[in-house]
């Protein structure tokens, strides 16, 4: 496990290491500040960093990009703030660890973490899925509704043509409506 | 005991934050039967979850971020408008971006990097509005990376960033170290434009109404001191305070003498085609989607009808 600790003080980085004892192989660094040519060369499992550090922002805005790469974050947040991990991890808002956890607690936050991450890049995946879906369905509509105007047929009809077209083509349906509706736009002169 | 309500206000580094600056020290908050505590934050995300959760009461908040947080923050007032800048590096200026984007392609090396305070920010619109006026595509030209406001200059003198939008002071800051110059300012760009707003938790709206309307009229006071020009000097001299925003006040000064706008014109107040010009934006840059129904986004989240009349 590769874990990289932004925090300007160290203890913080000794107590991870501590409390990861006995994973092997285990890597754990720790950086003072966050440095991305650092984080792209160590490509950690997770980063663990200070909710005081103001490079927060920076590894939040890591997340939503699609370069990059996105890693489970874990934070630790002071004891001076009462209350505010409990508030937070119960709002569903990030991964907030109240500071001064025993080492034995360690693995099991991270191990949450990133299994709570892995979770959430399947939900964008999924749901990416499923607007590529809708969206297919839309063409395939608009499909149906060209054939219904140019070949007369009814709306079954035209999806029975349709189906039949991606079957002989061995195509998605969604493939086979767009491009249905790509050569009907080249032929009415919308593309050269 | 004090009898006063207590109040937690979080703010950023940033000349902007002064409203809120000047209603404390200047004891506005008292005025109002407030006793309130103002903590310097590091970042915007801890912002933002803080007030989203109720663990600060209000705070100095990126206008955008409170539109992107699914409800749980309003805007009852404007904290400021216009104020922040474009910076790019001494290598830089006088350059034709779009020539500097094409011949670093043709040779090879990687994209310039410009920097932003949050992906949801004005300075990412701006940025991204600018740089599209000068040929150059911000989605493909160039990388936009986020770097909090008080460390852009520090990043741009390690040859990081080659530019950035960021707030005053910072873009006086890296011209007075002699790294960068100001190309434009968001006032140049759009007159009058967003900026900081103060955004509180939604149920702080619903329980305590009272407490918040107190608050809001002594910010207001905060921000029309923060405005005159007699008050300058006092107003720099709390602003460059190592437990404010930490910075020279030569640097302070230039902003404050030109761009910010606190309070004048009607600047406090949250106006909801402020809230549909950035949910257009937001849909842009892809952090909003394009069904989603801006009109009630924006009912929802600007709050005129909190702010006292």
């Amino acid at each position: 496990m590769r874990v990289l600790v932004i925090d300007p003080d160290h203890a913080r980085a000794a107590l991870v290491a501590a409390g990861l004892q006995g994973v092997e192989p285990l890597e754990v660094r720790h950086a003072t500040l966050y440095d991305e040519a650092e984080v792209l060369a160590f490509m950690p499992d997770v980063v663990v960093i200070a909710a005081e550090s103001p490079d927060r922002d920076t590894l939040e805005s890591l997340r939503e990009a699609t370069e990059g790469a996105p890693r489970p974050v874990v934070m630790f947040v002071d004891r001076s703030e009462p209350g505010l991990a409990e508030q937070a991890v119960r709002a569903g808002v990030a991964a907030y660890v109240v500071d001064g956890l025993a080492p034995g607690r360690v693995r099991s936050i991270l191990d949450v973490a990133m299994s709570r991450f892995a979770l959430t890049q399947q939900l964008r995946g999924d749901l990416a899925k499923a607007k590529a879906d809708l969206e297919s369905r839309k063409v395939v509509d608009r499909a149906k509704g060209l054939l219904m105007k140019e070949r007369g047929l009814d709306e079954d009809g035209a999806y029975r043509l349709l189906r039949k077209l991606a079957m002989d083509r061995g195509k998605p349906i969604g493939v086979v409506a767009a491009d249905l509706l790509a050569f009907a736009g080249v032929l009415r002169g919308d593309a050269s | 005991m004090s009898g006063l309500s207590e109040l937690r206000l979080g703010f950023i580094p940033l000349t902007d934050c002064a409203p809120l600056v000047a209603a404390q020290d200047l004891g506005f908050f008292e005025d109002e039967g407030l006793a309130v505590e103002l903590v310097r934050e590091a970042s915007w995300a801890t912002i933002r979850d803080k007030v989203a959760v109720g663990a600060l009461d209000g705070a100095h908040m990126l206008a955008p971020m409170a539109l992107a947080a699914d409800g749980a923050i309003l805007i009852p007032m404007a904290l400021n408008r216009n104020g922040s800048a474009i910076t790019v590096s001494t290598a830089l200026v006088g350059a034709n971006l779009a020539e500097v984007v094409a011949a670093r392609r043709a040779s090879g090396q990687g994209p310039l990097t410009f920097a932003v305070v949050f992906p949801e920010s004005m300075h990412n619109y701006l940025l991204r509005g600018w740089l599209s006026g000068q040929g150059v595509d911000p989605d493909q030209d160039v990388r936009i990376v986020v770097i909090p406001p008080p460390r852009m200059v520090e990043r741009m003198r390690a040859g990081e960033i080659d530019g950035f939008c960021v707030g005053a002071p910072w873009n006086a800051v890296a011209e007075a170290e002699g790294l960068g110059r100001i190309q434009v300012t968001a006032s140049q760009l759009m007159p009058g434009g967003p900026d900081k707003v103060l955004g509180v938790p939604a149920t702080l709206a619903e329980q305590r109404p009272d407490d918040l309307r107190a608050c809001l009229r002594a910010v207001i006071r905060g921000a029309a001191w923060a405005d005159d020009p007699e008050n300058r000097d006092d107003l720099i001299a709390i602003l460059a305070h190592p437990d404010r925003v930490d910075a020279a006040p030569a640097a302070i000064v230039r902003a404050l003498e030109s761009e910010i706008v606190f309070h004048r014109d009607g600047a406090s107040l949250p106006r909801r085609e402020d809230g549909l010009w950035i949910a257009a934006q937001m849909v842009r840059c892809g952090q909003l989607d394009a069904g989603a129904d801006f009109d009630a986004l924006v009912t929802r989240v600007y709050r005129p009808d909190l702010y006292p009349a």
